[in-house]
């Protein structure tokens, strides 16, 4: 298992996001961060949405429900 | 300003509806004091890509989303499932982030994985399992499963002749969404409220020739001959319960992405290809070969195939064209000849008693705005959706009063419903395109679409 990294925030800007944290809708600055940089590997195409498991599992449950075959 | 709450009840159809008001006291009153329409659906009407069609305010070819399952590459076997990163179009909830509205989504396809938003999300059934990350933020899966226990994203195995099996888990699943629906608009301040039941699709689907006594399967000796209004009388129900947490001023919007006909049976794509010529493969086929396996396997010879398809409840057909395809075959310079020569065969199938379907072929850049992405050449409309795309091959014959992946009673049809209280501006069909703008009109954003 990878060690899990850390980064610096400049303490201005993770004082706003925790101060909007729930107008923004997450639980915390790391969730936030996390899920923004996610996101954002997700839409340039450089990380996938689902696992190749996930994927089957899905492709398997549409071919049930008829939209594929 | 006022909220605004988007009901979404997937395959919902005007014309059931109608038969069904004086049943459903809810939505009865909501019409009553409102206005109810149509709402037309895209092309194709099919739950991915229309939800987001609505959400967006833009076509499956400006999304370049065709399908559940789209090509990522011209490779013959490069598809991938669409997901919230498929979409590049900027949803409503998007947009009213940005000017400090709040959303609570539930339940929309097209969701997953989900995006970060202002408010909070629960993906639509296109999430793997309630094991993934589904909701955002992520601490809302544990508090949904203290609310419901297991959620149900969806139906499995929803493809049974075990209709008391199915009406039991589709009632059970309905029950839950709407409980977690309403604790999530107790739980936090919000602005936009927008849900998607998914199970008047599944009962659609599953029960339609039990219900409609034109359907050539119906029984009228089936003790399932209710279970459709029964089901609708629930969703009256949560509706109703749902609505009581509303302050008065809420403007309620109750959509579907498309409705819903009865099925009358499938055409085997492939195998017509195959019959026509226009597709070879190798060696003895076993009945039932999925395409995507035997293209895997080697087993379809390019050098004799101009066109090869996928299943589902409509056609895609794909052309082998020289220069885009691996070992294309079609030169660009006859693909208009080649479509339109497709095309018109198409649309002459006739069923196994020599009786014309109606079978309808439309052309990506002819329905669209623009076309991103890879879209199909051909869409196909068996039957003008009476019939599916059966996308299997094997069988030696191409129609079919089975479907190849299990009982299914109904396929998609083109109008969904446009409830709205207060009553909409207009009392015309709306197109599902629109419903953004009605939104952010609400809202008083602007933000035409354009």
């Amino acid at each position: 298992m990878a060690e899990e990294k850390s980064v610096r925030i400049p303490p201005d800007l993770a004082s706003a996001v925790e101060e909007h944290l729930d107008a923004l809708g997450a639980d915390s600055l790391q969730e936030l961060v996390v899920t923004v940089l996610t996101d954002h590997l997700r839409r340039l195409g450089h990380l996938s949405a689902y696992t190749e498991e996930e994927e089957a599992e899905v492709e398997r449950r549409l071919r049930d429900l008829g939209y594929v075959d | 300003m006022s909220r605004l709450a988007i009901i979404g009840l997937d395959c919902a159809d005007p014309v059931l509806l109608a038969e069904l008001l004086p049943e459903l006291p809810t939505l009865r009153r909501l019409v009553d004091e409102g206005s109810f329409s149509r709402l037309r659906s895209v092309d194709p009407p099919i739950t991915i890509p229309a939800w987001m069609s609505m959400m967006t305010g833009k076509d499956p070819g400006e999304l370049g989303v065709y399908g559940f399952r789209n090509r990522k590459d011209h490779t013959y076997d490069g598809l991938g499932i669409a997901s919230s990163a498929s979409f590049r179009e900027e949803p409503i909830w998007e947009t009213l982030g940005r000017q400090g509205h709040r959303s609570i989504l539930l339940g929309i396809p097209g969701t997953f994985p989900p995006r970060p938003i202002a408010g909070s999300l629960v993906s639509g059934f296109l999430a793997p399992s309630t094991e993934a990350t589904y909701t955002f933020p992520a601490s809302l899966a544990s508090d949904i499963k203290d609310w419901v226990g297991e959620y149900d994203l969806d139906v499995r195995g929803f493809r049974t002749d075990d209709k008391a099996w199915l009406v039991d888990q589709v009632r059970s699943m309905t029950r839950k969404r709407f409980t977690v629906a309403r604790r999530l608009l107790e739980r936090a301040p919000w602005d936009l409220f927008a849900m998607v039941e998914i199970g008047p699709d599944r009962i659609h689907h599953g029960l339609w020739a039990h219900h409609d006594a034109s359907h050539r399967k119906h029984d009228p000796a089936s003790p399932f001959t209710g279970a459709l209004t029964d089901y609708y009388r629930l969703l009256d129900d949560e509706i109703a319960n749902l609505l009581e947490l509303l302050p008065s001023s809420t403007r309620v919007l109750i959509v579907s992405d498309h409705g819903v006909q009865p099925m009358e049976g499938g055409i085997g794509i492939n195998e017509w290809l195959v019959a026509e010529g226009h597709l070879t493969l190798k060696g003895t086929i076993p009945e039932g070969s999925r395409m995507q396996d035997l293209i895997r396997e080697g087993r379809v010879d390019w050098s004799r195939t101009i066109a090869w398809g996928e299943g589902g409840y409509y056609g895609r057909l794909f052309l082998n064209l020289a220069g885009r395809e691996p070992r294309g075959t079609v030169p660009l310079r006859d693909v208009e000849e080649v479509k339109s020569e497709l095309a018109s065969k198409l649309e002459s199938i006739r069923d196994e008693n020599g009786r014309p379907i109606g079978t309808r072929v439309l052309r990506p850049e002819r329905v669209y705005a623009r076309v991103n992405g890879i879209p199909p050449d051909l869409i196909v409309y068996f039957g003008d959706l009476r019939w599916r795309s059966i996308g299997t091959v094997g069988w030696d014959r191409i129609h079919f009063h089975e479907n190849d992946t299990g009982p299914d009673d109904a396929n998609h049809a083109p109008f969904g419903i446009y409830i709205s209280s207060p009553a909409d501006e207009t009392a015309e069909d709306r197109s599902i395109l629109e419903i953004r703008d009605v939104v952010l009109d609400h809202f008083g954003t602007g933000g035409r679409n354009g």
